[in-house]
């Protein structure tokens, strides 16, 4: 990747000191990357090969054994399942919303301009945040949502929104929808607006309606955006961790567990620093794959 | 102009540069203890994030500063689960605070066969200083013969805390069976009342219903022989009773709604109390001084509580408590710099004026001799005293590993996702992996 990047410029101009000028300016970034990032990865990796508490001097090298716990342990297996659900589900409800507010913004012109600013709150709100507003808007009995339900006579619709194993997984997607959806939102909007105005009035001159604008026009335009925002919302479910620990810590019962929640949780709180590598080491192949295949799937359709 | 975007680019450069750097210092300096002109400084965390016992560590910090001008002492409060993990990470990086909590027990062994605790049996023994606190609180604290923590905080057992205006009002009377617990939960289901409170999010608190039915059941040893592996299983049959009796209260509607979700270091336990929602809470006798600091009419004019119950045929003395003598026990890490200052901040802490300030909390400082005038803390330590054997919570006794599965089969259990069986075999298979037998 660098070298291609140096390549491209030495093209335009291979001047010495162009060459020591981008150097000296890449510097403190490969240094971080290389501390933060890849010295890690390659760490977690090393640490996966040992079993360690993660306090004491002295760790046992074991080989292989972390990761053929790994494959036969049933809650990682189920937790992946969690994030494959998490996958889906973001990309069903978050993306065609996220569109479907984006066009709508955009017929609106100036005038919707202050729902930018306000459908994007939710971003602008930390995880952590959200997540102790949402354990209080869930209280079954003292929540926001139960105080709607009871208002409307609906009481028994009410849920145990985060206690109950089989629904509060979803309870808490919903939760990473609505913050997530106002970034796809204005990801949208940027890419709408770049759309030349001119094929509107083409479109508007062959007698279009609003619903052929949005299929014939914005989908098909929008197409590279969704790719990417698809990858990213991919990428995105598979290391999710933030949100679900403030609010159930993976349960009730492992219900929302997660394959980050269940790495935190290996290595900090039984004590199994090497397995709790393990699980870190296989989260990264596993996203790198399919972070990979993606992109390579929606380049394909691309030329 | 090219030349000076190039001059802007390198001042931002350095500027983040410098910025890093001075980061890495601050968090060095967050951390360790550091000399800075010849004062010496101890850093201290602690998890008593209440308002009122945060004072009173900040007071006896402040008088211990005053003493001493050549010490500085950073105090940091924590908030309980978060305390955990941090201090793990901490011990992990060799960047651990110079006096920490712990509650004794499997967790606190790790860092000390880890040689991360500072042996404080000589400091212990001087002028007989030890002899201060009941015998119990020191034993929970001594391993391999040698004393590692000072109790300080809170002789705290779990006992069931009630409102008694709404005991009053539906006629019910303290129970003394466990049957009789169990009519007064239909009672109150029938009347629409919650039975019990609980916040079950992390888990611990749930697992004090586990503890007590086991012990009642079965008495302390089938605990210990299991735990030590003395010659006990945790696939023995009082364990699987256990199970099926706290699933039989699940069933009954004994808990409120959300019991599983709820948090209990944000209080949503204790609101359903407050609002009168929920009549009862199996809690640690800490509550009572959470309590009395945050609703002070309902500690004046609802609050009682009683002991769990007997079990009809069980072995277990239903005089016998779960808790600990001493509720937050500080220890002084092995890389601390000024161990000797950082054991006199800890007497400070502990000092006759701090035993009078925790007193007035709502607390029973786990000091001999303590003289209670408040008829509620009388009736606890009356409670404690009739103990002849105090059972430490099962997740801070078992090892890390093995205690996480306590507390995860446990909320399986409360969420009638796993059946007993299932929940003690789960357990013994971990608990011979864990100690190889």
């Amino acid at each position: 990747m660098l070298r291609r990047f140096l390549r491209i410029n030495k093209t335009k101009d291979s001047g010495v000191s162009e060459r020591f000028g981008i150097v000296l300016f890449l510097l403190p970034t490969i240094i971080l990357i290389g501390v933060y990032i890849i010295y890690p990865i390659i760490m977690s990796f090393w640490l996966s090969l040992y079993e360690w508490d993660g306090i004491s001097p002295t760790k046992q090298f074991v080989k292989f054994k972390n990761w053929v716990d790994l494959l036969n342990d049933s809650v990682f297996w189920h937790s992946l399942t969690n994030n494959i659900k998490i996958i889906i589900l973001s990309l069903l409800i978050q993306i065609p919303l996220a569109i479907l507010i984006a066009v709508i913004i955009d017929r609106g012109g100036k005038r919707f301009d202050i729902f930018k600013s306000l459908f994007y709150l939710p971003m602008l709100m930390s995880s952590v945040a959200i997540g102790v507003l949402f354990k209080y808007v869930y209280d079954p009995q003292f929540g926001l949502i139960s105080a709607i339900l009871n208002l409307l006579h609906l009481e028994n619709l009410a849920k145990d929104w985060l206690g109950d194993p089989s629904i509060a997984l979803y309870s808490v997607i919903a939760v990473i929808c609505w913050q997530y959806i106002p970034f796809y939102m204005i990801f949208f909007i940027a890419a709408i607006s770049n759309i030349p105005q001119e094929l509107y009035e083409a479109a508007k001159i062959d007698g279009a309606t609003q619903t052929q604008y949005f299929w014939k026009i914005e989908i098909p335009l929008l197409l590279p955006s969704i790719k990417t925002a698809c990858i990213l919302s991919l990428i995105g479910s598979l290391k999710y961790f933030d949100l679900i620990y403030v609010m159930t810590e993976g349960g009730p019962a492992g219900a929302t567990e997660l394959m980050a929640t269940y790495m935190y949780k290996s290595a900090f709180a039984s004590f199994k620093m090497g397995y709790g590598s393990t699980i870190a080491s296989a989260m990264f192949i596993i996203i790198t794959t399919a972070g990979i295949i993606a992109y390579f799937a929606t380049r394909q359709k691309e030329a | 102009m090219k030349s000076f975007k190039k001059w802007v680019a390198l001042f931002l450069v350095f500027a983040f540069a410098l910025s890093v750097c001075l980061a890495s210092l601050n968090a060095q300096k967050a951390y360790s203890s550091a000399t800075s002109s010849g004062t010496k400084k101890i850093v201290f965390w602690h998890i008593q994030t209440n308002e009122d016992a945060k004072k009173v560590i900040q007071r006896s910090v402040d008088r211990f500063m005053a003493a001493n001008r050549g010490v500085k002492v950073e105090v940091v409060p924590l908030q309980n689960d978060a305390f955990k993990t941090k201090l793990k990470i901490a011990m992990g990086a060799n960047q651990a605070p110079d006096v920490f909590p712990t509650w004794g027990g499997g967790q606190f062994y790790e860092y000390i066969k880890s040689g991360k605790v500072k042996d404080i049996t000589a400091y212990m023994n001087e002028k007989n200083y030890k002899n201060r606190f009941l015998d119990g609180a020191i034993s929970m604290v001594t391993f391999d013969n040698k004393i590692w923590a000072v109790p300080v905080e809170n002789v705290a057992i779990a006992i069931i805390l009630y409102n008694k205006e709404i005991f009053k009002k539906y006629n019910l009377k303290v129970p003394s069976t466990y049957d009789e617990l169990l009519n007064i939960v239909k009672t109150l289901k029938a009347k629409g009342i919650a039975p019990f409170a609980l916040a079950n999010k992390t888990k611990w608190p749930g697992s004090m219903f586990y503890m007590y039915l086991v012990d009642r059941l079965g008495g302390p040893s089938v605990f210990e022989r299991a735990a030590n592996r003395k010659g006990g299983s945790f696939e023995d049959p009082v364990f699987i009773k256990a199970g099926e009796m706290l699933q039989e209260l699940v069933r009954l509607g004994a808990f409120a709604k959300g019991y599983n979700g709820l948090d209990y270091d944000t209080g949503q336990s204790r609101m359903l109390l407050y609002a009168g929602k929920a009549a009862m809470e199996l809690m640690g006798s800490w509550e009572i001084s959470v309590i009395k600091s945050e609703n002070k009419k309902f500690y004046d004019n609802n609050l009682d509580f009683f002991p769990f119950p007997a079990i009809k045929g069980g072995k277990g003395d239903p005089n016998n408590v779960v808790g600990t003598l001493g509720d937050n026990f500080y220890a002084i890490s092995s890389r601390c710099k000024y161990p000797k200052e950082a054991f006199k901040m800890i007497q400070y802490l502990i000092d006759d004026q701090a035993v009078k300030e925790r007193i007035q909390l709502g607390r029973i400082p786990p000091v001999k001799g303590v003289k209670l005038n408040d008829s509620k803390l009388q009736k606890l330590s009356s409670i404690i005293s009739k103990a002849k054997h105090v059972q430490l919570w099962y997740d801070q006794y078992l090892p890390p590993q093995l205690a996480e599965v306590h507390k995860d089969t446990c909320q399986a259990l409360f969420g009638l996702t796993m059946t007993p069986k299932a929940a003690v075999q789960k357990m013994e298979k971990t608990a011979k992996a864990v100690f190889g037998k």
